[in-house]
């Protein structure tokens, strides 16, 4: 009987399409952007192994530091004030008896929607001459705002619009995390006298920690891997303030040809990812599983 | 057990022909001769493979694939002679279909066509800009068809004005110029009568209608400044006039730079009619559409643009709103500017290429696309229907049918200039261009000074030249 | 406090959210159905004056929203698909079949592919296009999109198979059913649950990709919903009307589905996500 389950075609029946399409369409990119990092291959000119020069050129390049530092604000941006807002949403709608299934729905509502979609729907939302944001700051006789010409503005509107897209998805993850916690643990704690902002933040906060963690460690990854938003709604400007690693990457290399440059970059954006996620594993990740 | 394998495989194997139905494959490497005409996704381009062996006679429906940049409203004109010369040379060759790809202009010349040179799948035939960054650069890696040989057979060489300057690499022909263009100052006559105010023709009045119009809150300039392209019209003119030897040529070669005083001088003044506030307020934000509706709607009375706009002012253009009352001239002479300060920017940098690797039927579809646009019909078309200058000589009775006011000004102005130049873009190296694009918006921002942004241009510009 | 209120103030500040969730949608929705920029500058909150429903025709016509909508369809449903089965095979060779250590080397390594963002494997598949010579071609983006998801439905799917008894296959085994066999008639189906969130995820995340979309496919008639809908606002820019029809032709399918299969997603998505 075990030998059903130890037939060598079968196994590799299985195993080698999958082999095949990850080793095509992850590792050998993967170990091809090592090789050509060191190159100025642009791929009309002839290829030159050129040592570090492309990360030098990177760091040197005050367009790149500008977008890591956008990177930065889209990490704070995320877990700083998004996460609360993510848990108290969550708390408060788990909490209330009547439509709960409708608030569930509609927050979740712009997740399914498409980025570029979002971007051009937004796009229209922030226009200074015909948007509603306009309309309604002229009601109380303010000037409109020019939310994507404006350095100072743009990169706040692309957070925005960033946070209307995600905020309801990990609010409903966060939910089914609330909702899985057995109702006896809340009843016996609202026996005790304890009232629901008590519960809330002393039972429920504590038993959704793991997955909290999870919705930290996404929002730094959406961060790291944000560059659709970008793409559509400013392409990286006005003047470069809401350029980010990946869109900068996507215009060195694609404009430019500059295959050789752009995979640097690629490299350089794979480093922080993981010493982002490393840090965060080590530091406030660490949380056990915690077992009702 | 074979059989459930069978079934699995057999799914896989379903699922890759449904693709395989559906996708397509890439112009040139599979002969599929049943090309559907439907819009789906299946009616992707399938030129039969090269088989220069069997030059057969008998009709094979062959598709060309075509990439303009003629899309949108303000464009319609242009797009119209173009569906005209497709539908003749369609009719011309047998078998042929052209499959026409639309793509916005900056995104044709800055995206997708260098990614397609670099991969070596550019569209047969394509628009090109001429010079070091894009003709010259594409020739140099043979991407480009040597089109010399195609001019002596249908005798259009010598028809040309002196335009190829742009396309020409070692004696040869990469690409034809499909008209000409100068860019200028629009203006709105209506509102300078309104508003007392003098054409904009010496420095004096155009400043002094830029200060009156902005105290009566009406936009001097519009501007649109999302894609740097746009405000570096003005800035090369401005550069132009302010340099007094070597613009451009001088930028590759070393013998200008981008921080000299000249130059930075240039870059002052348009900070200075930033901070003055001459500008449309956001222009960062706005897209080169934007610019001629605000101008269009009367929200703006001057625009700095190529004369390629013109056509928008028509009876039936896009912004007929403004129709009979705009006009065209050349920046006014800049005072205490080192410059010629009767030279204007005028380029013969944009038209058609097409790729080298043509085989015997889209090499005839070429030839006979080249003759039904190269004309001296088509060509008139472009002057009187679209303000296009004529790349082609025209004779002076066709020439004579010009009756469009805005375009006989585009024309007179020509003449009247003493000097041109090229615009800096068609010299300068396309990593050098997108710096002065970023430089640009950053002094428009107010991020960066005039000298801050000399610096960091030249250092590019050094970067690049020390590459060769 | 009463609890009357208590009750209320909840319910006050969820209901401002989800405000804010749907004004854009209500927003587009009425500006579709508006003549032209006047109308929407003028009074960007009202109803519209008169339906204008030649918005829809021109929007209809002139983006080729039907052609958009039907490679995106396809595209994201038979990668998903493919997908699904591949990374069900693999999981249940790595999971249930006796080759353990080959099979734990196999699994860290697909794992590794969890920790690379997308867009840093971007340029290299590019060059990889240029060189298979599929660029511009559905296959450009066919295959990306369906290695690029199977890290995360290995993962998924192989936590799902190893937590399920023995005892099932065994009985099978002894009834004389194959490998194969005992995946398609009694894995498969136990699995299913997993198979769908799989299904669920692979499928929006194709259905909404943009970057390589846009990079890798420049025909229009190749074009996906995503990047046809950026290729029309660009064209359109100076219409706001027409625009916002082409974001009403593009949400209403997507929001639709998702008002019949809500539970599913959600419950998918969730699923999903807590686990891995």
């Amino acid at each position: 009987m075990k030998n059903t389950l130890k037939n060598p075609a079968v196994y590799l029946m299985f195993i080698i399409p999958t082999i095949t399409l990850y080793g095509l369409f992850f590792l050998y990119p993967m170990f091809s952007s090592v090789f050509y990092a060191f190159t100025n291959w642009n791929g009309l000119d002839e290829t030159r192994f050129i040592g570090l020069d492309n990360f030098t050129t990177a760091f040197g390049d005050e367009s790149f530091r500008s977008a890591i530092f956008n990177n930065m604000y889209f990490i704070v941006f995320s877990v700083g004030l998004q996460v609360p807002i993510i848990i108290i949403l969550a708390l408060l709608i788990s909490n209330v008896k009547k439509l709960k299934g409708f608030y569930k729905t509609t927050v979740f509502m712009p997740s399914i929607l498409s980025t570029s979609v979002i971007g051009i729907l937004w796009g229209f939302i922030y226009d200074p001459d015909i948007g509603p944001i306009s309309a309604f700051l002229g009601f109380f006789g303010l000037d409109p705002i020019y939310w994507l010409a404006e350095p100072k503005w743009a990169m706040i509107a692309i957070l925005l619009t960033n946070a209307w897209q995600w905020v309801g998805f990990y609010i409903v993850l966060i939910l089914a995390a609330i909702l899985a916690i057995p109702k006896e643990i809340d009843e016996a704690a609202e026996i005790d006298g304890a009232n629901a902002t008590q519960r809330a933040w002393y039972l429920t906060v504590p038993l959704i920690k793991p997955i909290i963690s999870v919705v930290v460690m996404l929002s730094i990854a959406g961060a790291m891997r944000v560059v659709d938003i970008v793409l559509v709604m400013t392409n990286g400007g006005p003047a470069g303030s809401t350029e980010v690693m990946a869109s900068y990457m996507v215009n060195k290399a694609i404009k430019f040809g500059d295959y050789g440059y752009g995979t640097a970059l690629a490299i350089i954006i794979f480093a922080f990812a993981l010493v982002f996620t490393a840090i965060y594993q080590l530091t406030f990740g660490k949380t056990e599983r915690i077992e009702y | 057990m074979k059989r459930n394998a069978m079934v699995i495989l057999t799914l896989i194997l379903a699922l890759s022909t449904l693709l395989a139905a559906c996708g397509s494959k890439k112009n040139n490497d599979t002969s599929s001769p049943s090309a559907s005409t439907s819009p789906s996704a299946s009616a992707s381009a399938s030129a039969p493979a090269s088989e220069p062996a069997s030059p057969s006679k008998e009709v094979e429906p062959f598709t060309v694939s075509l990439r303009h940049i003629q899309i949108g409203e303000p464009q319609k004109f242009r797009k119209a002679i173009l569906d005209e010369v497709v539908k003749k040379t369609e009719a011309e060759v047998p078998g042929l279909k052209f499959e026409l790809d639309g793509v916005e202009d900056a995104v044709n010349r800055f995206t997708k066509l260098p990614a397609e040179m670099a991969a070596g799948n550019q569209p047969k035939i394509f628009d090109l800009f001429g010079g070091n960054a894009d003709a010259l650069k594409y020739a140099k890696a043979g991407r480009l068809l040597d089109l010399t040989p195609i001019l002596d057979e249908l005798q259009l060489k010598d028809k040309f004005l002196n335009v190829f300057g742009q396309f020409t690499l070692d004696g040869k022909i990469y690409g034809l110029p499909i008209g000409g263009n100068m860019e200028g100052v629009f203006y709105n006559t209506e509102i300078f009568q309104q508003n007392g105010l003098n054409p904009p023709t010496t420095w004096d009045d155009l400043i002094k209608a830029a200060d009156t119009l902005k105290g009566k809150g009406i936009t001097p300039f519009a501007q649109a400044s999302q894609a740097g392209w746009v405000p570096n019209m003005l800035v090369d003119t401005l550069l132009g006039r302010h340099v007094a030897a070597g613009f451009p040529n001088g930028l590759t070669d070393g013998t200008l730079k981008w921080n000299s005083p000249e130059i930075v001088a240039a870059y002052t003044l348009y900070q200075d009619f930033v901070k003055k506030g001459y500008f449309t307020k956001g222009e960062l934000g706005k897209t080169y559409d934007d610019m001629l509706n605000e101008f269009g709607a009367g929200k703006a009375a001057m625009m700095f643009d190529g004369s390629w706009r013109s056509s928008a002012f028509k009876a039936d253009g896009v912004a007929k709103a403004i129709n009979g009352k705009v006009a065209f001239i050349a920046l006014p002479a800049i005072p205490n500017a080192a410059g010629e300060q009767t030279s204007i920017n005028a380029n013969y940098g944009n038209g058609y290429g097409f790729s080298s690797d043509l085989n015997e039927n889209e090499l005839a579809a070429v030839k006979a696309f080249i003759k039904n646009l190269y004309n001296d019909e088509m060509q008139l078309r472009g002057l009187t229907e679209d303000g296009v200058l004529p790349s082609m000589k025209l004779s002076d009775e066709a020439m004579g049918k010009v009756t469009d006011p805005l375009v006989k000004q585009v024309l007179d102005t020509m003449k009247a200039a003493g000097s041109s130049f090229v615009h800096f873009d068609s010299v300068v190296q396309k990593a050098v261009n997108a710096e002065t694009e970023n430089q640009l918006q950053k002094l428009i921002a107010n991020k960066a000074t005039p000298q801050e942004v000399g610096d960091a241009i030249q250092k590019v510009q050094d970067t690049e030249n020390a590459k060769k | 406090m009463p609890t009357s209120l208590k009750k209320a103030v909840p319910h006050a500040v969820l209901l401002v959210y989800v405000a804010i969730i749907l004004f854009p949608f209500v927003f587009v929705l009425f500006s579709s159905l508006k003549a032209d920029n006047v109308e929407i500058s003028q009074s960007p909150f009202a109803f519209p004056k008169d339906f204008y429903f030649q918005n829809y025709v021109d929007a209809w016509v002139q983006a080729k929203i039907d052609v958009y909508f039907f490679n995106s369809t396809y595209l994201a449903l038979s990668t998903a698909v493919l997908g699904v089965l591949l990374a069900a095979g693999t999981s249940f060779a790595l999971t249930r079949m006796k080759f353990r250590i080959t099979s734990k080397i196999i699994y860290q390594c697909v794992l590794i592919g969890l920790l690379i963002p997308g867009n840093v494997l971007f340029i290299a598949q590019y060059i990889l296009m240029m060189k298979l010579d599929i660029l511009n071609t559905h296959w450009a983006l066919f295959w990306p999109y369906t290695a690029g998801a199977l890290p995360f439905s290995i993962l998924l799917i192989s936590a799902f198979m190893k937590s399920m008894p023995n005892e099932l296959e065994e009985a099978a085994i002894i009834d004389g059913l194959s490998a194969p066999g005992l995946f398609v008639r009694i894995i498969l189906p136990l699995t299913l649950p997993a198979l769908v969130t799989v299904f669920i995820i692979n499928f929006l995340g194709n259905w909404n990709e943009y970057l390589l979309a846009n990079f890798f496919i420049n025909k229009d008639t190749l074009r996906t919903l995503p990047t046809g809908m950026v290729g029309f606002r660009d064209a359109y820019q100076t219409n706001y009307a027409l625009i916002c029809t082409g974001i009403v032709f593009s949400v209403t399918p997507v929001l639709l589905l998702y008002a019949f299969l809500q539970k599913q997603i959600i419950e998918g998505i969730t699923a999903g996500s807590v686990k891995g």
